[in-house]
């Protein structure tokens, strides 16, 4: 079947090159939702206490993603809006710097170093299993290589950072992002489920997120939907995964520019600081600056809140970009080799993590 | 005949980048507020 490809300019950058007005009514609108989200978990739950009624607590995560969902599903997304909704990864990005403040610096050596040892074993075995999927549908050989490195590392992030180092297509790309934001979406449900079967620890059930949730929103947004424990995990874990972006997407380009299909890379160094995502040492510097004392508990508790309110409003965008009929599509095999990946992985993190918490009693 | 419509984000990996510097100066911006009790017992 024959296919037109349409390439459009970024839909981001306008939220940071246009002037600071245009992005108001898209964050006024993740507000909204979020703050809707945070008032409906306590006006119900107060309801079901004060009349007796059997109702399950649903956090504010699962209704400021539904409401977002909703809208971004059924109305769609006016264009006034775009722009705003579009920091939603700036929102998360923030938050993740504030959260280092929840940590000292011996609980990041102590959790971070387990996470980097279970994340350079997921890393390795999810390259191995993403690829022979991909081999086995008769996948393009890049697009196979985007969705490695999608599963693998660090969802949409790690596949625009690889994207220009393989020199893949527009069209790879996208397959490969949609692949991993429709089955980020699924994870939101499922894992949280599955924990709840398995009568997971937060630890446990945090690292499992962290490492098997593609994206750093989803994973963030499907830890603190089981517990804020679990969540302040799961953003470790997933920050983690994140740091080895560099060195992934490195060696696809080294092994694509072998081929005579990508630029060569001159500068080893300087290629890893390119693609090594900063925030984390915001994340580090937040935690050495509490390890030593620089804030009260009070002033912790704020910077923890504020931290909480930034995720607030990443979750509604969650929800807002998370489109299902453009996801649709984007074609099936794709989607089949990523879904077949991602519950293969999910099943090897799992076991992963419980081997973990029998080694290191974790 | 299917169309695919793809955004071209040769730019957004610009942006990404910077977005995590702004994230971290924001975040340091707010640490001071904090700090300095221009921010106060924030709630939640």
């Amino acid at each position: 079947m024959a296919t037109t490809t349409v390439t459009l300019p970024a839909k981001s950058e306008s939220a940071w090159r246009s002037p600071l007005i245009s992005v108001v009514p898209g964050v006024l609108l993740l507000a909204a939702i979020g703050y809707a989200g945070k008032f409906l978990e306590h006006f119900l739950n107060a309801s079901a206490k004060a009349h007796h009624w059997r109702f399950p607590n649903i956090e504010y995560v699962l209704w400021a993603i539904l409401i977002g969902l909703a809208i971004g599903n059924t109305i769609g997304l006016p264009i006034l809006f775009e722009a705003g909704v579009a920091t939603y990864e700036f929102w998360l990005k923030l938050g993740i710097v504030l959260l280092g403040a929840r940590f000292v610096l011996a609980d990041v050596l102590k959790l971070g170093g387990i996470s980097v040892v279970l994340v350079v074993i997921e890393i390795t075995l999810s390259l191995a299993l993403m690829t022979l999927l991909g081999r086995f549908f008769k996948l393009k050989p890049k697009l196979t290589s985007l969705l490695a490195i999608g599963s693998s590392v660090c969802g949409v992030s790690a596949i625009i950072a690889a994207k220009g180092a393989i020199d893949a297509d527009d069209e790879d790309s996208s397959f490969a992002i949609a692949a991993i934001l429709a089955l980020g979406a699924l994870s939101l449900f499922t894992f949280p489920a599955i924990a709840h079967s398995l009568h997971m620890n937060d630890v446990s059930y945090g690292l499992w997120a962290g490492l098997g949730v593609d994206n750093t929103a989803e994973a963030t947004a499907a830890g603190a939907l089981y517990s804020d424990a679990a969540g302040k995990v799961a953003v470790l874990a997933k920050t983690a995964r994140n740091a080895m972006i560099g060195f992934v997407v490195l060696a696809y380009a080294i092994y694509w520019a072998g081929r005579g299909q990508a630029e060569a890379v001159s500068n080893k160094s300087v290629f890893l600081w390119r693609k090594f995502p900063k925030f984390i040492l915001g994340f580090l510097l937040m935690s050495l600056l509490v390890s030593f004392h620089a804030f009260s508990k009070a002033q912790v508790t704020s910077l923890g809140n504020l931290s909480k309110w930034a995720f607030l409003l990443t979750f509604a965008g969650v929800g807002l970009r998370t489109n299902f009929r453009h996801m649709m599509k984007q074609g099936l095999r794709p989607f089949i080799v990523g879904a077949l990946g991602e519950v293969l992985i999910a099943c090897l993190t799992l076991g992963l993590v419980v081997t973990a918490n029998r080694v290191w009693g974790v | 005949m299917p169309t695919i419509v793809t955004r071209n984000s040769s730019r957004k990996k610009e942006t990404l980048f910077s977005l995590d510097l702004w994230a971290v100066i924001v975040a340091l911006a707010l640490a001071l507020a904090v700090k300095s009790d221009i921010l106060k017992n924030v709630p939640w």
